[in-house]
């Protein structure tokens, strides 16, 4: 019964927002968007360092060579976010349902599977008052200025294993839209009449990647590249823009003394910077973490950092997270819940955003 | 994977899920505004344009509502207009039955007396010592009658009624000739003269049926002009004969007639309405309209959001005619467009009014037309055309301000149309044209 609650509880918390999407954050409103995390929750309670080694994670797919049985995962997270734009302060609060990956084995070592999560985050919401001029006068207004949707990563992988050898490629189909409205409401209303206007922008694209795994004694080690291809935003069937999107290459390196304890660290380098105009950057993020059990609990830490793609002023934005986690086994592991908490600190021109993130994460093994 | 050994432990963490299920249904992404920086570039743009060729093929008509059919009665009397209100009464029975029992013997009506009720809706602000007087005027009143024609029966007044003096009366009502006056309201916007006419006075003729005519003319010692109300608007003249009974030579007294309404009422005037020429004319008695034809930029019309629309109009010069009323312009679409008997849609969509004005000088007129261009933006096949038509003033009481409709005031505007160039009418529209949403 209480395996059956818990699963419920979870089941609840993914599916209690309607909305794909990774962290939102005022740097999604510059050039395409906050970029996801393809992290599961376990992985991303390492800081992500783990993830190119986890087959529940989306960053790869070689480790899904690794699964022997089907297992489907899903993840859920609640952020609270504080932002301090140049004295300017403000709080957001976000609900996401950032990742879902199933995976199955077809035999002869081979696995296929597929899922989808966030690739690129673009919600925003800007309420801006101002006074513009208006038949020799000044007329104040309020603009309220939002965009509510992301680009999702629905991939299909297919991994195989070669004794100490995971090898795995994956299609990326790159699809979303974002419900856009601009609305201009002025204080004399008597005189002009507001303005709504709102929209839906599609969005569609593709992807490609490979990577490999070569386990050998206490030492695991991983490549992974990725190309996607350009990203078309369409209004009402008209295309409206197209945006090339970045290539991928990484490496991560796990090092596993004894059962008990394993420690991984990554690096990611992301060529943003064609992406958009001078605002765009190309990226370079790490991540560092430990994964350790305790008389059979697991306790994870980790850490993480790097570029950020987007942002004003002719510098990219840096980030940095700290996070910790655990996780909870039912039915004889045939269910599993894992948590992790993450402290993030963002910095830009003229931004620092602080915010904890809670995760939770379920995944079946039937 | 196991965490905790006891049973408390794994319910403290059910609860942590079951808080974070609840704190992930919560949505609240807006952030602070700093622009440039963290403004979206897809922003709302306001512009603001002066089209001068949006109004085009404009054109000048009168007799859309003539004197007679006008919801007001108009009189004064200056130098440069002289108008006079005219009425004419219906008929009355002029034998009823003696006795009110089972004899249905009838005899002849004597009339005693008759009270004539007016309503007296606006006078000139500066008129002082305003005094009515009445005229008998012969039967047979109609849209015909004209100034000349009815000037000789305006000769000796029946009464002569000093509308300023009941007013400074304590009871509002002269002891001696039995006139009274009453207002409607508490701020005397609207008032009600009653005016006794004895039986020397009171105009019975028996042959005409009772039907009785009369004619109003105002005097004052300055600005001598005022407004009565017309049966047209319910608020016409009305009469109320005093009766007796010839019973065989014996008068027997009867009640009061009920107060009997009107044939037919209007009024006559010295002034001939200004001749129409290539400029907008509006105003004046038989109301004279204009006809507009809008051209909206299609690039405005399909992919903006108007959100205000203002309509110039240039007069050539004073008014043609000027009065001291009230008045203001009202632009009413047309429900197709006929040239000069375009007829309007019975609602009021769209209908726009400038500000109120006296027009003494020359003075440009606007209109916020914003209501009638985000209708045409939303029906593109709607006739583009609109009638502009100048109406006065006409306070009700204290709670409710009307207009007195067309042919309410001899004030007539004339205004440059689009064969000005330099003073043509224009249209400023400000709007907000189509967001470009999806480009970063």
């Amino acid at each position: 019964m209480r395996a059956r609650l818990a699963v419920t509880l979870v089941l609840i918390a993914l599916t209690g927002t309607g909305v794909s999407a990774a962290q939102d954050s005022p740097l999604s409103i510059h050039g395409l968007g906050m970029p996801g995390r393809f992290e599961s929750v376990r992985a991303r309670a390492t800081g992500g360092a783990f993830a190119a080694f986890d087959p529940l994670s989306a960053l790869s797919a070689a480790p899904a060579a690794a699964v022997g049985r089907y297992t489907a995962t899903a993840a859920g997270a609640a952020s609270y976010l504080k932002d301090d734009l140049n004295g300017v302060t403000g709080t957001r609060r976000t609900g996401r349902f950032p990742l879902f990956q199933v995976l199955g084995t077809l035999g002869h070592r081979v696995v296929v599977g597929g899922g989808f999560t966030t690739y690129l985050d673009r919600s925003y919401r800007v309420l801006i008052a101002d006074t513009i001029m208006l038949d020799g006068s000044g007329q104040a207004v309020t603009d309220a200025i939002s965009s509510d949707g992301g680009v999702t990563d629905a991939r299909l992988v297919l991994a195989r294993r070669w004794g100490r050898l995971l090898v795995g490629a994956g299609f990326h189909l790159l699809t979303g839209s974002t419900r856009v409205s601009a609305v201009r409401t002025f204080t004399d209303t008597s005189t002009y009449r507001g303005v709504s206007e709102a929209d839906e922008v599609a969005y569609r694209g593709a992807g490609y990647s490979a990577s490999a795994v070569l386990i050998l004694p206490t030492v695991t080690v991983t490549g992974f590249a990725r190309t996607d291809t350009r990203l078309t935003s369409e209004v009402d069937g008209a295309e409206v823009a197209v945006n090339d999107l970045p290539r991928t290459i990484g490496g991560a390196i796990r090092l596993q003394p004894s059962p008990d304890f394993g420690f991984a660290a990554s690096l990611i380098r992301r060529s943003w910077a064609s992406a958009a105009d001078s605002n765009a950057y190309n990226t370079t993020s790490w991540s560092a973490g430990a994964d350790v059990r305790l008389a059979g609990v697991p306790l994870r830490v980790g850490a993480r950092g790097g570029d950020l793609p987007f942002g004003p002023g002719g510098r990219a934005p840096r980030e940095f997270a700290v996070a910790a986690g655990s996780g909870l086994a039912l039915s004889q592991g045939r269910a599993v819940i894992d948590f992790a908490v993450e402290r993030l600190r963002r910095t830009g021109v003229g931004l620092t955003e602080t915010g904890w993130t809670a995760l939770v994460g379920l995944t079946l093994r039937p | 994977m196991r965490l905790g050994s006891t049973a408390w432990g794994r319910a403290g963490i059910l609860v942590a899920i079951g808080a974070l299920a609840a704190l992930a249904c919560v949505q609240d992404i807006t952030s602070p505004p700093v622009c440039p920086d963290y403004c979206p570039g897809g922003k709302l743009v306001t512009i603001e344009s002066v089209f001068t060729a949006a109004v085009a093929r404009d054109s000048s008509f009168t007799g859309y509502r003539r004197a007679h059919e006008a919801l007001v009665m108009l009189a004064a009397n200056e130098a440069s207009r002289d108008s006079r209100p005219i009425f004419q009464t219906l008929p009355i029975p002029i034998r009823v039955r003696i006795d009110s029992g089972s004899d249905t013997t009838t005899g002849a009506i004597v009339v005693d007396s008759a009270r004539l009720t007016l309503t007296w809706l606006r006078r000139d602000a500066t008129a002082r010592n305003v005094r009515l007087e009445l005229y008998r005027l012969p039967i047979g009143l109609d849209s015909t009658s004209t100034f000349a024609s009815l000037a000789p029966s305006f000769g000796t007044p029946l009464r002569v009624v000093n509308l300023d003096s009941l007013l400074d009366l304590p009871t509002f009502r002269d002891s001696v000739t039995g006139d009274s006056i009453v207002s409607r309201d508490s701020l005397r916007r609207v008032i009600v003269v009653s005016i006794m006419l004895d039986s020397a006075q009171a105009p019975y003729s028996e042959a005409d049926s009772g039907k009785a005519a009369f004619g109003v003319r105002v005097t004052a010692d300055s600005h001598p002009a005022l407004v009565l109300g017309a049966a047209e608007n319910g608020e016409g003249p009305v009469l109320q004969w005093y009766r007796r009974v010839d019973s065989a030579g014996t008068l027997v007294n009867k009640a009061p007639q009920p107060p009997v309404g009107l044939s037919f009422d209007g009024f006559v005037s010295s002034l001939t309405p200004p001749p129409l020429d290539s400029n907008l004319a509006v105003g004046g008695v038989p109301a004279t309209r204009s006809l507009l034809r809008f051209t909206i930029p299609r690039a405005i019309r399909d992919s903006s959001q108007i959100i205000r629309a203002t309509l110039f109009l240039v007069p050539t010069g004073p008014p043609l005619v000027a009065t001291s009323d009230t008045v203001f312009l009202k632009l009413a679409r047309v429900a197709a467009d006929v040239g000069a008997k375009s007829p309007l849609p019975a609602d009021t969509i769209g209908e726009a009014r400038s500000a109120l004005f006296v027009p003494v000088g020359g003075d440009t007129v606007r209109l916020e037309v914003t209501s009638l261009m985000r209708l045409w933006q939303a029906d593109t096949i709607a006739v583009n055309s609109a009638f502009i038509s100048l109406v006065a003033l006409e306070r009700r009481d204290s709670t409710r301000i009307t207009e007195a409709g067309e042919a309410g005031t001899f004030t007539s505007l004339q205004f440059f149309s689009s064969r000005t160039p330099a003073y043509r009418p224009g249209l400023r529209l400000t709007y907000v044209p189509r967001v470009k949403f999806g480009t970063p």
